[in-house]
């Protein structure tokens, strides 16, 4: 399988101009200050900043239109190398290149372009804002794209489904010394557990209760336990039965202890019965069961903060996570799995749902992303030793409308509507925050 | 498995048994810790509290090896044994009443997934009225949901009967959860003399247990648990119907393995008692009563009476509710002219008791009209003495001669 390859990522709401990143490319390439001779160029005014600097493209255009094959895409790196004693200096490159990633130095006659420094680029440390990041681009893809996908041949989700895409990936980190739960909702209702004997899950797989998922997981794992065999229990639960229905198994299993994994898959209602309410609804959402009408519009209370109430559990992990950070999502597997052999294990993931938050499939990503960069959905993780801490802090969040603006099911919001829920993300990021600083001062106590 | 040498020891040659006194409630705990389970699920109610805290010291005190789950609430108590059957653990709880409604969503899911699971019900009126005495209502309430019934009328009955549960649900012909019903209060709390039966011989009667060769969630051999199935097309409708008819095939074959494991425990520990029908002076007798567990005491106190005093009375006792012994209950009834049949519970919509109820469907096929009345007594904790019995003869011995009546006998009304 093909890999996927490194380069430099550019935040420009960090950027300021300063140029620190230009100085410091051209001291390392050219042994001078002359940013003019920089590979890497900030361009831009009014705080209003761009990057010119090779992308290093899987299908470089550059490589395309040189006549002297005096560029070539390393297999192995992936870093596009220019050869000297080929080139002709036509220059055809610096056009064939849609970024400027690839410009004349004048002082040597010859184009010049990033080579990433073997790996370790000057500029990337020399930005005091941490506009600039040294990345894997699809470190997930390169990471995981070998494992064996548990769930095959296929699910049937809707199109473009935000679950589905969680459900293949979490399992392929969870392995398949595995037992899975999938109470009714969405995850079994693409299949998971199969019809009429039919099912493309390859860890055993059973459909608990609505009301009874942690119970029944908890019963599995303790038997194994029991003869001393090593197997990984793992939850993969709606929002509905796990905050509503399914409240008291699981928060009696959390007491307990039971070592497991549940993830709560939260697309903020019953998606899979036609779009009800659930507790994890949020505020002024339309569902087929809050409808919008003459006097009321929408629901009309706030959602449950469930993974705030398994904190309070004191389980031995408990995390938030999103599809649009996978690195992060990742990392708190890791930990959870790594948990659940002692202990309670609570990852609640956002999942945003095309059919019934009503939008565009192709905005599944980014539905999920303004969520957390306009401080919707806040993403952090909680141990009893460390308390609770922020894995992707949003310090500056945007406008909650930012979020909002994307989806049908919020489109009839009035301006009270929307003050209230942008009220209510100031208060609970708050609310967030003040357990995450008395998580470190208990770290430091 | 089977061990000759214990076989063919005859009863009067082995050691003395040993001997306590104890209640229902801890005879239970000690039929189940015979038993060897891999894991309880406990969680209390009145009247069945005892028992799952005796449970809870025999582990405690490492006089049994069971991984014991406080879960919070009955739901969860039978749902993580439901998980623990499925990765193979032998598993038993004891619920009631209220604990038993809360639980009935995973318990009528555990007859459908063949779980050889063992609870006893320490039985207790429903409510409302607001009661936390005995009575057959909470059992009664659940008995079309495929689980086996066993009633017992001794302690010592209940702890050979917890015992043989086990075999009996994971006999590979019936593989279906089994009740244990004791009476709440005078069964639960009843202490009487109580022989118990040697580990060795439990082990030997009992073999290796087999949980989940039928079904299971092991990573070493993955399948899909209870996929969907049903609707209108494909191999819908016909999956379904398989599943369904293998629960009521189970539940006809466990007729005879009932009889079978009684026949053997026996033969083993020396102690026999009627598996599905226990008939009391009916073969010479013109009438009979009917009864239900504890209360057959004080009913054949009363049989004798009134033998003594020249009634040819006889008495028909029902250990095995569910499945309905009907072929077995024909044999006696068809020695009768006149039946009174005594119910520790209602059915509600037929204005009588369940078991009277549930009889005259098995009369339906005796091709002869047997005039029968119901009666209802002991709900609540209500006593049933011997002198409600003289009550419940002499009303049957009217049928002989008199017309039945269309609706039950209170016999509590003005207690």
């Amino acid at each position: 399988m093909g890999r996927a390859f490194n380069t430099i990522a550019f935040d420009a709401s960090k950027c300021d101009g300063c140029g620190d990143c230009m100085i410091a490319c051209a001291q390392a390439k050219t042994g001078t200050d002359d940013v003019a001779r920089s590979r890497i160029q900030i361009v831009g005014r009014d705080q209003a900043f761009e990057l010119a600097l090779c992308r290093q493209c899987a299908d470089p255009k550059c490589v395309t239109v040189c006549p002297a094959g005096a560029l070539a895409k390393d297999g192995a790196s992936g870093v596009i190398g220019w050869d000297e004693s080929k080139c002709v200096d036509c220059l055809l490159c610096t056009i064939g290149c849609a970024y400027a990633g690839i410009a004349l130095d004048e002082a040597s006659g010859h184009v010049a372009k990033c080579d990433t420094c073997d790996g370790s680029p000057a500029c990337v440390p020399a930005c005091p804002h941490g506009a600039l990041r040294y990345v894997t681009t699809a470190h997930i893809y390169n990471e995981v794209g070998d494992w064996e996908d548990l769930f095959a041949p296929g699910l049937a989700g809707c199109q473009g489904c935000n679950t589905e895409l969680l459900m293949r990936h979490t399992l392929r980190r969870v392995g398949p010394d595995t037992v899975l739960a999938t109470p009714p909702g969405c995850v079994p209702g693409m299949g998971s557990v199969g019809y009429n004997g039919a099912t493309g899950t390859k860890v055993p797989v059973f459909h608990p209760l609505l009301t009874n998922t942690a119970a029944m997981l908890a019963g599995i794992k303790r038997q194994y336990k029991r003869v001393g065999r090593e197997i990984t229990a793992l939850a993969i639960a709606g929002d509905g039965g796990a905050s509503d229905v399914g409240f008291q198994s699981l928060s009696g299993a959390a007491e307990r202890g039971e070592q497991m994994l549940f993830m709560v898959v939260d697309n903020e209602g019953y998606m899979n019965t036609g779009m009800q309410r659930s507790s994890c609804t949020p505020y002024g959402a339309w569902t087929s069961t809050t409808p919008v009408g003459e006097s009321q519009r929408g629901k009309t209370q706030d959602a449950k903060n469930l993974p705030l109430i398994m904190v309070n559990h004191r389980c031995a992990y408990v995390a938030t996570a999103s599809t649009a950070f996978m690195e992060d999502l990742y990392a708190k597997l890791d930990r959870a799995i790594e948990a659940s052999k002692s202990g309670f294990a609570y990852v609640h993931v956002y999942s945003p749902c095309t059919t019934g938050w009503r939008f565009p499939t192709q905005l599944n990503i980014e539905v999920a992303r303004k969520a957390v960069e306009t401080n919707f959905v806040m993403l952090w993780e909680y141990t009893p030793d460390t308390g609770l801490h922020f894995t992707h802090p949003v310090d500056d969040p945007l406008p909650v409308t930012e979020y909002l603006k994307a989806m049908g099911r919020f489109r009839h919001l009035d301006e009270a509507q929307i003050e209230h829920i942008q009220r209510k993300v100031v208060e609970n990021a708050r609310f967030v925050a003040r357990l995450a600083e008395q998580g470190e001062a208990g770290v430091v106590a | 498995m089977n061990d000759t040498a214990t076989l063919e020891a005859p009863v009067a040659a082995r050691a003395k048994p040993k001997v306590i006194l104890c209640e229902g409630n801890e005879a239970a705990a000690l039929g189940v810790a015979l038993a060897r389970p891999d894991m309880v699920a406990v969680y209390p109610i009145t009247p069945q509290s005892s028992l799952v805290e005796h449970v809870a010291k025999l582990i405690a005190d490492g006089r049994m090896d069971a991984d014991i789950v406080d879960a919070e609430g009955e739901h969860s108590v039978l749902s993580v044994l439901q998980g623990g059957a499925l990765a193979g653990a032998r598993t038993y709880t004891a619920t009631c009443g209220p604990g038993l409604a809360f639980m009935f969503e995973p318990y009528f899911r555990t007859s459908g997934m063949r779980l050889p699971i063992v609870m006893s019900i320490v039985t207790r009126d429903g409510i409302t009225p607001q009661s936390v005495w005995g009575g057959h209502q909470d059992a009664m309430t659940v008995r079309e949901v495929g689980w086996i019934q066993l009633y017992c009328e001794t302690v010592q009955e209940v702890l050979d009967t917890t015992v043989m549960a086990f075999k009996i649900a994971e006999h590979h012909d019936v593989m279906l959860p089994v009740n244990i019903c004791l009476d709440g209060n005078y069964l639960s709390y009843g202490a009487s003399r109580v022989e118990l039966p040697e580990q060795a011989d439990v082990d030997a009667f009992l073999g290796d247990k087999d949980v989940n060769w039928h079904v299971a969630l092991d990573p070493l051999r993955p399948m899909a648990v209870d996929p969907l199935t049903g609707g209108a097309g494909g191999k819908g409708p016909a999956t379904f119907v398989r599943y369904r008819k293998g629960q009521c095939r189970g539940m006809q074959n466990a007729l005879a393995v009932i009889e079978e494991v009684h026949a053997d425990w026996a033969r083993r520990i020396g102690r026999s008692f009627a598996p599905l029908v226990e008939e009391y002076r009916l073969d010479d007798a013109e009438f009979a009563i009917m009864t239900l567990g504890s209360m057959t005491g004080a009913a054949k106190d009363a049989v004798d009476e009134a033998r003594a005093a020249g009634k040819a009375v006889g008495l028909i006792k029902l250990k095995t509710f569910s499945p309905f012994p009907v072929e077995a209950l024909l044999k006696s009834l068809a020695k009768v002219r006149a039946l009174g049949v005594v119910d520790r519970s209602v059915a509600f919509r037929w204005n009588c008791g369940p078991m009277f109820q549930e009889t005259l469907g098995a009369l339906y096929r005796l091709g002869r009209h047997v005039p029968a009345t119901s009666f209802i007594g002991g709900l609540a904790g209500a006593d049933l003495t011997v002198a409600h019995f003289h009550r419940v003869i002499a009303d049957t011995e009217a049928l002989l001669t008199g017309p039945a009546p269309t609706t039950p006998v209170w016999l509590n009304e003005n207690d």
